[in-house]
């Protein structure tokens, strides 16, 4: 530390007298309590036996330290299992070719199919962001709640929602929503703290809304399915948004100035007569809901996230073809729309007849959409009303990309069609083709998007490759033991466990990234976990929802600093009212944050306290072929079982 | 350009860092190309797994060595970026002469001794598998020799790479060479880049109201 001392600013100096004084404190504790097995390891007396018998603590201790050092966290990890491997040779706690075993790990990290998914994933959030979907979606569904009390910030959680099942980049979405949505909210008068939490916290739901990398990194940790926990993850990341959805309701009634409905002049897409054309809307939306009800209602699929998943697609489909249709035929091609009409539904009626079942169902969604649009047509030329009016047509259009690939993706990772590895990699080429569509697909943008994932992949994986290494040594001093045994040992059972790892969790994120917590806190819980039978899916999701406060928390909350890369700094006229704005101070972004800290942990308690929200990944229908079930298994062994070195004892 | 004149020792360092830096920049950049063909190969082997019902184990074992060679390959060039994730809390607070020293002394005693270890010990771990010529596990699946020759390669330009950023570490705290990065921390710079990048386009979009149905 001598090489840092130099130059130390006070608060430097504070900070690390804390946490020097906070390791000490760990280290007495640690003392205090006993390493089991470790007496076995080191028979000598003297200091070299007490160190062989404590090295698990005081390795666990050095590493804090030379993380904090603030060195890339990957190579501070293999350095310490390596400091420590040579320090347990030189005690004969293991044998001197331990370092042998670690090119078997790294070839066991590369070798991983689970893994496979972060790149792609990655890669498809970073194309999707360049496409400019989310600009797009905040654009329309802003317009169309812009008009009630807090409809802006419903429109934020919304786009931050459907951007999260999508893309699961924090990053994208924090700042794509910071840009567009953040000037409006200012421009008509939202409170500063509301307007920047709210586009902070709906931001951070890729973490949690599948298909997130949290959940696939996650899934790997804890040796259970990635297709598991995204099933898992579905319900509570649909409950997270609807709080942050209550928390704008309570708080715009209670101060209304504070997220005030935009006047009708700042909303665009408007019918020749003015009308805002919202009903049409509605009532579009109703049908095919309708019409997505009663096709689903002849499926096997009953419940759970694959049901919400297909039903929105059938919706949406639906929809979509009913506003095509209307585009391209409509009133003036009545005819047209006639005939194309009485083809789709006879030829449904005739998939029906033959028994084509599958088929049949795609065939009715079609023929419905048709049938609509002749409605629409035939009444148009009735009374002259459009009852698809231009609102509903935008809305319709702009939700289908997003849907099409939540369907791609999540849906035929949930009916079991393809692994979550290979829905990776079709939304990452669906994402390809979105773009290419709207005319942004470019050499330089994929480029872009191929560079940033390799950089990404390079440190996650090195991050874990740095665990390995830490591991062996650490598993070969029984250091998992002593934490399990830690674990076990607090009072209260399973919840007791729970909750006290919940707040240890909660802490490690004011400064651990959570590719750290998962790579280092995780693999030292779980054997705990397992043993108090606790299932480790639902482990999982309470892991992870505390984990996105991480990005949250003042002052290094990664959610907060887009935010702020982005937010005015300085005074600055508006384009539209020409007025001068205040710009938006750091401390208001710290403070509109704060409340949804909290919400974060309501949910993670309401996730204890009701696993039924997680469970039902378990009834879910899964129909894997063979092949798929062999490949999770492959991913399975991974982490947990092959951790324990193959070592013998001199 | 600095106070101090620089030995001739150490201009012919720097030079060679110059050297190491772009050719390990150009490796990451090509190599990263592998990541697409990763994903266009998972892609089509799902569909055509799903439509024709064929598939074989080679097909699924590309998907991983393709990946493999992305991330070992470009983790030098991640290094070179200083996009490797750091822990900032303590060490944004520090000054730039102690943030320097920290680098200095985790090049020394973190980075180089892995890289180290590590190429010493995969190196026979790879070439034993090349000697026999080890075949995959699975039925109809690769060789295994090239993935398991992937790990010394990654780790030995790695380990080069290491030695640059040492040179270049020690350069810039004896004055002789000029820090392009005034502030590390990998998550935040390629924020910050991604938060220009984004405001330069909506300046651009918005320079065209037409554009801009709702505005």
């Amino acid at each position: 530390m001598s090489t840092t001392s130099p130059s130390l600013s006070p608060r430097a100096v504070r900070l690390s007298v804390i946490s020097l004084l906070l390791l000490a404190a760990v280290a007495v504790a640690l003392y205090v309590l006993p390493v089991p097995g470790a007496g076995a390891l080191a028979e000598q007396d003297g200091w070299r036996g007490w160190f062989g018998h404590n090295m698990a603590p005081i390795m666990f201790a050095v590493l804090v330290v030379m993380l904090l050092l603030g060195y890339p966290v990957a190579f501070a990890l293999a350095a310490n299992g390596l400091l420590f491997g040579l320090i347990g040779i030189e005690l004969g706690l293991f044998r001197p070719d331990l370092f042998q075993a670690l090119p078997e790990r790294v070839y066991g990290t590369m070798n991983n199919d689970v893994l496979l998914a972060v790149p792609f994933f990655t890669f498809m959030g970073l194309v999707l962001e360049r496409s400019g979907m989310a600009e797009d979606l905040l654009d329309t569904i802003g317009q169309l709640f812009g008009s009630i009390r807090g409809g802006l910030a419903y429109a934020v959680i919304f786009v931050g929602a459907l951007l999260a099942a999508t893309t699961g980049v924090v990053a994208a979405s924090v700042i794509s929503m910071g840009l567009i949505s953040l000037p409006i909210m200012l421009r008509y008068g939202y409170d500063r703290r509301l307007a920047s939490g709210i586009i902070a916290a709906s931001g951070t739901l890729a973490q949690i809304i599948p298909p997130s990398l949290v959940l696939i990194v996650m899934a790997d940790q804890l040796g259970r399915s990635v297709g598991d926990m995204y099933e898992a993850a579905f319900v509570p990341g649909l409950l997270l948004s609807s709080l942050y959805a209550l928390y704008v309701f309570v708080v715009s009634m209670i101060w209304p100035n504070s997220a005030p409905g935009l006047p009708p002049e700042a909303i665009a897409y408007r019918e020749p007569n003015g009308a805002r054309g919202v009903w049409q809307l509605g009532m579009l939306a109703l049908f095919s809901g309708a019409v997505a009800y009663w096709v689903m209602g002849r499926t096997d699929v009953k419940s759970g996230a694959d049901y919400v998943v297909l039903l929105l697609s059938v919706g949406v489909t639906v929809a979509f073809l009913a506003a095509t249709f209307n585009r391209t035929f409509g009133a003036r091609r009545l005819v047209l729309q006639t005939a194309v009409t009485a083809v789709l539904t006879a030829g449904a009626a005739w998939l029906a007849q033959n028994g084509w079942s599958t088929l049949a169902l795609i065939g009715d969604s079609v023929a419905a959409g048709a049938l609509y649009a002749l409605s629409v047509a035939l009444v148009e030329r009735a009374s002259g009303r459009r009852l698809i009016s231009r609102m509903a047509e935008q809305a319709t259009f702009v939700m289908v990309p997003p849907l099409a690939l939540i369907f791609l993706v999540l849906g035929t990772i949930f009916i079991g069609l393809a692994t979550p590895t290979e829905g990776g990699a079709m939304g990452a080429v669906g994402a390809l083709l979105l773009a290419a569509m709207k005319k942004r697909l470019s050499l330089d943008m994929v480029r872009q998007a191929t560079y940033s994932t390799a950089k990404l992949a390079a440190f996650v994986l090195f991050i874990l490759i740095g665990a390995r290494v830490f591991s062996l040594t650490f598993y070969g001093v029984n250091g998992h033991v002593w934490v399990e045994e830690l674990m076990v040992s607090l009072p209260g059972g399973q919840m007791g466990f729970l909750i006290a790892v919940s707040v240890m969790v909660f802490l490690l994120a004011f400064f651990l990234d959570f590719f750290e917590l998962a790579f280092i806190v995780i693999p030292l819980l779980a054997p705990a976990a397992d043993r108090l039978g606790i299932d480790l899916v639902w482990f999982g999701i309470i892991l992870a929802v505390n984990m996105q406060t991480s990005f949250m928390h003042p002052p290094f909350g990664f959610s907060l600093f887009f935010l702020r890369s982005v937010a005015p700094k300085l005074p600055y006229i508006d384009r539209v009212t020409k007025k001068e704005t205040a710009p938006v101070l750091t401390s208001q972004i710290y403070w509109g944050a704060v409340p949804f800290v909290v919400i974060q942990l309501v949910m993670v308690a309401l996730v204890i306290a009701f696993p039924q929200m997680v469970m039902h990944y378990k009834s879910a229908a899964v129909k894997l072929d063979d092949k798929q079930i062999e490949e999770q298994f492959q991913g399975l062994g991974n982490s947990l079982d092959d951790d324990m070195p193959p070592l013998e004892f001199k | 350009m600095t106070s101090p004149p620089p030995s001739p020792m150490m201009t012919v360092l720097v030079r060679a860092c110059r050297l190491v830096d772009a050719v390990t920049a150009w490796l990451g950049k090509t190599i990263s190309w592998l990541i697409l063909l990763a994903i266009l190969v998972s892609a089509v082997n799902a569909v055509v797994r799903k439509l024709f019902d064929v598939s074989s184990n080679s097909w699924l074992e590309l998907q991983w060595v393709l990946f493999a060679a992305a991330f070992l390959l470009c983790s030098p060039w991640t290094l070179r970026d200083d996009e490797h994730i750091r822990i900032d809390i303590v060490n944004a607070m520090l000054r730039k002469r102690a943030r320097d020293g920290i680098d200095l002394f985790g090049h020394i005693a973190f980075l180089l001794p892995f890289s180290f270890v590590m190429m010493i010990t995969s190196w026979p771990f790879a070439l034993a598998s090349f000697a026999i010529e080890e075949q995959s596990m699975n039925a109809g699946g690769l060789p295994q020799w090239p993935a398991k020759l992937l790990i010394p390669l990654g780790f030995t330009v790695l380990f080069i790479q290491g030695l640059s950023e040492l040179v270049k570490r020690a350069a810039i705290m004896a004055g002789h060479l000029e820090d392009t990065r005034q502030r590390a921390g990998g998550h935040q710079a390629a924020a910050e880049a991604e938060a220009e990048r984004l405001l330069a386009a909506e300046r651009e979009r918005t320079a065209h109201p037409d554009t801009l149905p709702s505005r």
